[in-house]
């Protein structure tokens, strides 16, 4: 494309206006800070851990270490003795725990649902098209669900909430913090990627009476096609308008102005992906669906990381030499038939074996807390253990682009902290302090109000 | 077919007809498992202990038994040993045939006439180390049908699988499920009210039936001749034992007002409750359920899948527990049934269960539930030997079973190839 479509311009300026916007609302911030400086919102003052082991994830483990929390960042990281300890700060003794940086869960439904047989709790898909681009999670995202405190009690501090998966393009992720005033403070990064999901389970064909176009594999990917072709075909008839635009204005005298093409949301919406600017999360679980699937990407150079992969066990080779991520599992997925008990517990070792990156999601809203075991139970088919930790932390802020600000324990980073009795890859971990943006989460759940109230009678 | 094919095709019929025939191992096994951390469940643990396993029944347990040199030896190497895992809620092998939803009440259903012995999730359960499971009907009626329990015996014939002189198990539902089921095609119930008025009005005629029966054999011993017969009835058959107390009452239920409910109509019409499954506002009610010795079977932390759901609270198996309720960690799952260690190790971790009470929610709980705790669910003399041998620490993330041994036999061995089974080789 030679000039950039009204669209791209008009992102542009929402960045701007976001960005703005942002400046204005940390000036916000801070005047609130002054005014509320007691409440949960307030930039606690310099936070020191103590004494406890860290798991750095970047630069391996530090026994007896020391972590310095300021002003929301990780001011220092390092063997108690070579840290200094400010003199005005709250120093907490953790001793005998282990700290580690939050955990980030790579497909969620946080925010989407809150009692999933529910339907006026529920916003997680729009079943009535396949082609969803347009649907944005943010839209939906509700921040005060219950789900979140009790998620973030396990030391889930970040998650990718993304649409269900009925629809081969369900609408675009968002990356959300498990913490924050409002929607706008959780939601980090609107529109972060798109999944393309080609599984089977978007066929339209659940019963003779309901089938409609498309029930078979070829229905969806040649649905697929066509978005993407009229995507393209969409963006050069605006690059062709702002053409002939430029064109008249040049050329003085001239009347007739090119009237604009109508406007598309659907096709807009694919636009960032069709040019390689934001990252499809291409999901398939059997290797044949996955082949065609890669085809599909590749016929648009799509950029992609993989997600599921559960039965594809006999072109891992092939995964590796496409030389993406691998958003890998769930791996409680029953194998097939004829495979192996633990064909499907192995995969995250397996990958790893051929040097791909992994990342661990809990697919869920619910559970999300149970993601650390995920990775805890891939240990035990092989995975290293360092490897494990580091798929709920640093690869997947890698994949999504937040490895700067997030997943692990160094200094300048975001100080998403948590503190628990053990490692936190064991069912039996309990995890005692958590810190979002530095500000230390109270350890209370709507489920930790309930058990209060009754265990005492 | 290739010259070679046709060569070896007699050579493999009879390989395979070998395979089949070895599919139910020997039926007097000599075995001792030496150098394990046996953990007995009913009494401690014993390091460097030993299990004598003799004719399928544990002969001998300690840190030195009396062998013969005859028995194959198992070296465990130090690691842990525990009784075999006990699903108490179960809906595997039953090729979707768990709800007969055309009615409220079908006492008379047999999950055992569904039983589909080749299930792969009995192997999938068996590799996870669960050696008994409780195979449930589903919860679409107030009163559904009488449950089989199995041993994950795979590879071996169905009546192989059975649990032999199993006690019977019904199971009764209530709340969202039946009114959803009916209140859908708008038929009664649709609330709860409708709920507890089909089940009591079943108890009602199952209380006429048995009653119009009794008359009638008195009447035989008295020498009536001409006493006519009341007609056989197979709901109200299976509902009389219920009365009469020869079924264990499995009962779905989630609400605490449920609960109540639940126990005041056992009561009233004087039979009891076994176990109360999901059970997950237990916890608000435990003192009452601890009086009635009533049993629940629970998730460890599912919830908020549906309204009934959500006040469920991770904490619920041990408040219950410490509250003086048996408590038992299931799986209504094919997925969490093959990592249930994991899931009771979780109560460790929310309420601060011990070792060896996280192990009995898995292993002697269940097996009370299910009316078996006489022959499975510890690691004592004269019980089956269920046991799983564990290559890591079961109750963790990391513990896997190594070797699975049911009635003495391995069934389950990780080391080999292929399925893992040392009896049983698929497509040969």
């Amino acid at each position: 494309m030679r000039k950039q479509s009204p669209v791209v311009v008009r992102r542009a300026l929402e960045t701007v206006v976001g960005r703005w916007s942002l400046v204005v609302g940390q000036l916000l911030l801070a005047s609130a800070v002054c005014l509320y400086a007691g409440s949960a919102w307030a930039q606690a003052k310099t936070v020191v851990l103590k004494g406890g082991k860290l798991l750095t994830v970047s630069h391996g483990t530090i026994e007896n270490g020391v972590l310095v929390i300021s002003a929301g960042k990780i001011a220092a990281v390092g063997a108690a003795g070579s840290v200094k300890i400010p003199k005005d700060a709250d120093v907490i003794d953790v001793t005998g725990m282990t700290v580690y940086p939050g955990l980030i869960d790579s497909e969620s439904y946080l925010g989407l649902t809150e009692i999933s047989a529910e339907d006026s709790t529920n916003d997680l898909i729009e079943t009535s098209d396949e082609i969803m681009p347009h649907m944005h999670v943010y839209d939906a995202f509700h921040a005060e669900s219950e789900l979140i405190p009790v998620a973030r009690l396990n030391g889930i501090t970040n998650a990718i909430v993304a649409p269900q998966t009925q629809d081969t393009l369900p609408g675009q992720d968002a990356f959300i913090q498990l913490d924050g005033k409002s929607a706008n403070d959780m939601l980090l990064s609107r529109d972060i990627a798109m999944p393309l999901n080609f599984t089977g389970e978007q066929r339209r064909n659940e019963s003779w009476e309901k089938r409609k176009f498309p029930q078979t594999r070829m229905g969806l990917a040649s649905q697929l096609r066509q978005a993407f072709i009229d995507a393209r075909d969409y963006s050069e008839r605006w690059a062709e308008y702002e053409r002939q635009k430029s064109d008249t204005t040049k050329a003085e005298g001239k009347k007739d102005s090119p009237s604009p093409p109508k406007h598309d949301l659907k096709l807009e919406a694919l636009l960032p992906y069709l040019q390689g600017k934001k990252t499809i999360v291409l999901a398939a679980k059997d290797a044949s669906d996955l082949q065609t699937a890669v085809s599909l990407a590749r016929e648009f150079n799509l950029k992609f990381v993989l997600n599921h992969i559960s039965h594809s066990q006999r072109v891992l080779d092939y995964v590796a030499s496409l030389n993406v991520p691998v958003i890998v599992g769930p791996i409680y997925e029953d194998p097939k038939d004829f495979e192996r008990y633990d064909a499907v517990y192995r995969l995250p070792a397996e990958l790893h074996k051929r040097g791909v990156k992994i990342a661990f999601a809990s697919y869920d809203a619910h559970a999300v807390r149970n993601l650390p075991y995920a990775a805890g139970y891939a240990t035990a088919f092989g995975l290293p253990h360092d490897e494990a930790l580091k798929a709920i932390t640093l690869t997947p802020a890698e994949i999504w682009g937040v490895a700067d600000r997030l997943g692990s324990l160094d200094v300048g980073k975001t100080a998403n902290v948590v503190v628990a009795n053990g490692d936190p890859l064991n069912v039996k971990t309990d995890v005692k302090r958590v810190f979002i943006d530095g500000r230390q989460i109270p350890m209370t759940s709507r489920q930790t109000e309930l058990r209060d109230r009754y265990s005492g009678q | 077919m290739s010259r070679v094919t046709r060569i070896f095709f007699p050579v493999i019929i009879g390989v395979s007809l070998q395979v089949c025939a070895q599919q139910t191992p020997a039926a007097h096994n000599d075995v001792v498992i030496k150098n394990a951390v046996v953990m007995t469940v009913t009494h401690g643990n014993i390091q460097n202990g030993s299990v004598y396993i003799k004719d399928g029944k544990i002969a001998a347990v300690g840190k030195d038994v009396n062998a013969p040199s005859s028995a194959a030896v198992i070296d465990a190497g130090g690691k842990y040993l525990t009784p075999g895992i006990i699903d108490s809620h179960s809906h595997i092998a039953l090729d979707d045939d768990v709800n007969e939803a055309t009615s409220p009440v079908t006492p008379q259903m047999m999950m055992m006439d569904a039983f589909d012995y080749q299930d792969k999730a009995i192997y999938r359960g068996l590799a996870g180390g669960v050696t008994t499971s409780l195979l449930l009907h589903g919860s679409a009626n107030m009163i559904g049908g009488q449950a089989v329990v199995i041993k994950h015996k795979y590879g071996a014939s169905r009546d192989a699988m059975l649990f032999p002189g199993a006690p019977r198990s019904i199971k009764f539902a209530s709340g969202e499920n039946p009114k959803r089921v009916y209140g859908s095609k708008d038929q009664l119930p649709s609330t709860r009210m409708g709920n507890f008025a089909v089940q009591r009005a079943a108890l009602v005629e199952a209380q006429d039936y048995m009653r119009d029966w009794d008359e009638y054999n008195a009447k035989v011993k008295r020498g009536d001749n001409d006493a006519k017969p009341p007609k056989h009835d197979l709901k109200l058959e299976a509902l009389a034992d219920v009365l009469r107390g020869k079924l264990l009452v499995q009962i779905h239920c989630y609400r605490a007002d449920e609960l109540l409910t639940e126990m005041a109509m056992a009561k009233e019409f004087g039979y009891k409750v076994r176990a109360f499954h999901h059970a997950l506002e237990a916890y608000k009610v435990a003192g009452d359920l601890a009086a009635q010795g009533v049993a629940i079977a629970t998730f460890s932390d599912w919830w908020g899948y549906k309204q009934e759901a959500w006040d469920a609270i991770p904490w619920n198996a041990v408040i219950s527990m410490r509250k003086g309720v048996r408590v038992a960690i299931k799986s209504d799952s094919e997925d969490f049934a093959r990592r249930l260690n994991q899931e009771a190790a979780k109560t460790m971790r929310y309420g601060g269960a011990t070792e060896e009470e996280a192990l009995k929610m898995i292993t002697i709980n269940p097996a009370w539930i299910i009316g078996v705790d006489d022959r499975v669910g510890s690691i004592e003399v004269g019980k089956d030997a269920d046991l799983v041998l564990w290559e890591g620490y079961p109750l963790s993330s990391f513990g896997l079973p190594e070797k699975v041994l049911i009635d003495g036999d391995v069934y389950f061995d990780r080391s080999l190839p292929g399925f893992g089974m040392p009896h049983y080789r698929e497509g040969e």
